[in-house]
């Protein structure tokens, strides 16, 4: 029997040279002596075969024949699919990506795998400057769902979505999809990190994406607006220590600023929509922050902290 | 490169995939360089050659591609099925664009040089890339960009939170990168003799030296852990409820021993930048979490929840 390695590159090869779609008898006949003779063992290499060359990218195409076929699955490959359009990039731009890849140090292999289809060498040029930029297993197929327009299905703290995503961006090191939620029937922004498990991508061109849309000014003013309200969003009044004061007033923003003393301290007042999201930020802050109100976030916050006091 | 053992089959049609095209659009080319462009033994290179050299069907046989190697020099011929490689995947076609995107967020790069031509062309077969890459810098980084292009030397004053202090040293910069949201300076210290990272944030202040150094490639930092690789570092055992593990997924861990169901406790062991960093993530992580080592830090969380706590004591609505 032959190698796997050659009994993929000949199945491939046989896919893409067919003009007619071809059964598993027709592949095996034409493969001859790679296939195992039994039946049960050769559609078991086939599909084994099969999901390999699916999962490097290969677009094998199947239908279900008809006549004297009747009731046969036929497989192909439409070379226009698999290939690689010619980009024509110039030497001066595969450089320049080749740079970027490397620039963005992301852990997967993926951008270099890239590169290979593009005629870019695994040399890894000296850096001085650099970014690295997260990877996580959400991203490629919600980039295809925006770029194609069709919704994609995840699932985000234990909830179900289905969101039209009109984009991705990587901000302060996260990255976040923006979209509107089916369910919700409002623009909502998720942390890809977030997701859980894997991202199903629907029917394309199912949604358009509004005309004037831009990323980064639809995503919200403050990352305590994330995610998914609990409740109503409560206007919480927090004091701030004079020390703190600049970092947190560029935060939050000038207009949140409610009130300024002479020491530097200021109050500011802040959405709170989600109750752990928000006593995480507070308590970020240790003793420069303190809740001033309303009365049930307050003593939330020391209830919380008097456990952990008590915990000792 | 040393592999665990042998590669299997859809590792190397992968690769086979991309050097068929690659080496027919060259005719020829020097074995040596082929090995080092794909990261491969020639060893690898010459066994991978030959099976395909094997592969073929009717009435083609063993023509499926016609290769030969001679005195360290691969020579394709005619080229029959793989004469171009395969489109790109979701993950190779989301990894170039979010690398080119950031590359172009980085200081020095230009709007309508040669990346942003190859992007403009791979979107042609990508589509709209909807990633959108955001790379905001203090004014400091392209001081310290222009530093490192020099190789002067500077003098900076850096605020090390683990022991509330700050001291003036001299550095000469040799790169500069960002991470999660913040920007680093990876830079020879003059005053420990090594080479170290600088978070440019807790840099309080800034001067030039005039004095000039050699120049000097450095490797960067590792990604995620780089940070951690500093023996200097304090570890610290936490114990913490397995609901709450993601809260310290994001950093970098040296291990994550997941709960039993019994106490549904995960033990996670991790490098700590400073005190006053643990204290915030007790705070987060609530009155279940609990150190485990060292000692010292056993009842940092209540010490500081008490602290934070005494200032509601001062501080209500009513002031």
């Amino acid at each position: 029997m032959a190698e796997p390695l050659e009994r993929l590159t000949n199945l491939l090869a046989l896919l893409l040279e067919t003009k007619m779609p071809l059964t598993l008898e027709q592949i095996a006949n034409e493969l001859h002596g790679q296939y195992p003779l039994n039946e049960t063992a050769r559609r078991g290499s086939f599909e084994r075969d099969k999901s390999v060359l699916r999962d490097l990218g290969v677009p094998i195409e199947q239908q279900v024949l008809a006549g004297d076929q009747a009731g046969r699955t036929a497989y192909r490959i439409d070379r226009r699919r698999y290939e690689l359009a010619d980009l024509d990039l110039s030497a001066d731009e595969r450089q320049a990506l080749q740079l970027a890849v490397a620039a963005a140090r992301s852990d997967d292999a993926w951008g270099q795998e890239g590169l290979w289809k593009l005629g870019v060498g695994s040399e890894r040029p000296a850096l001085t400057v650099a970014a690295m930029v997260p990877s996580f297993e959400a991203l490629p197929p919600l980039r295809e769902a925006a770029s194609s327009r069709s919704p994609a299905v995840f699932v985000y703290r234990e909830v179900e979505r289905t969101l039209d995503p009109y984009g991705l961006l990587l901000r302060d090191g996260y990255w976040y999809v923006i979209g509107h939620d089916h369910a919700r029937r409002e623009v909502r922004t998720y942390r890809v990190d977030r997701i859980h498990g894997e991202v199903r991508v629907g029917a394309p061109a199912s949604f358009e994406r509004p005309a004037d849309f831009d990323i980064r000014l639809v995503f919200p003013a403050d990352p305590k607006l994330l995610g998914e309200p609990e409740r109503e969003v409560t206007r919480a009044i927090v004091r701030i220590a004079g020390s703190r004061a600049a970092l947190v007033a560029a935060e939050v923003g000038d207009q949140a600023v409610v009130r300024r003393f002479d020491d530097g301290t200021i109050d500011v007042e802040v959405p709170c929509v989600n109750r752990d999201a928000f006593r995480s930020w507070v308590l970020g802050l240790t003793d420069n922050a303190v809740v001033l109100g309303p009365e049930d976030l307050r003593s939330d916050v020391i209830q919380w902290l008097t456990a952990i006091a008590g915990a000792r | 490169m040393a592999r665990p053992g042998p590669r299997p089959a859809h590792v190397r049609l992968r690769r086979l995939l991309v050097m068929l095209p690659w080496l027919m659009q060259r005719g020829e080319v020097p074995l040596a360089e082929m090995a080092a462009h794909f990261a491969l033994t020639e060893g690898e290179v010459v066994a991978d050659l030959e099976l395909a050299a094997m592969c073929g069907l009717p009435p083609f046989m063993d023509e499926l591609i016609d290769v030969f190697i001679d005195e360290g020099t691969v020579f394709a011929g005619v080229p029959r099925v793989f004469t171009r490689p395969l489109r790109l995947t979701a993950p190779e076609g989301f990894a170039l664009l979010a690398a080119g995107r950031a590359a172009m967020a980085l200081p020095g790069a230009e709007p309508h040089g040669p990346l942003g031509r190859a992007l403009d062309k791979l979107a042609m077969t990508l589509g709209d890339d909807g990633v959108v890459v955001e790379l905001e810098r203090p004014a400091l980084v392209d001081d310290v960009v222009a530093a490192v292009a020099s190789c002067e030397r500077l003098s900076i004053i850096y605020w090390t939170p683990a022991r509330d202090e700050s001291t003036e040293r001299q550095v000469t910069p040799r790169a500069v990168f960002t991470d999660g949201g913040h920007w680093y300076l990876q830079a020879d210290d003059h005053r420990c003799g090594d080479e170290r990272c600088f978070r440019l944030d807790r840099v309080l202040g800034i001067s030039r030296t005039g004095i000039t150094d050699a120049r000097r490639e450095v490797t960067l930092a590792n990604p995620q852990r780089w940070f951690t690789d500093d023996p200097e570092l304090d570890r610290v055992t936490l114990r913490i409820p397995n609901e709450l593990v993601w809260m310290v997924e994001r950093y970098p861990l040296d291990s994550l021993t997941p709960g039993t169901d019994a106490d549904a406790m995960s033990t996670v062991v991790m490098p700590i930048t400073s005190e006053q960093w643990l204290r915030r993530l007790l705070l987060r992580l609530g009155q279940r979490a609990v150190v485990d080592a060292p000692t010292k830090w056993s009842a940092l969380g209540a010490d500081t929840a008490s602290a934070v706590l005494a200032r509601y004591d001062v501080v209500n609505s009513a002031n």
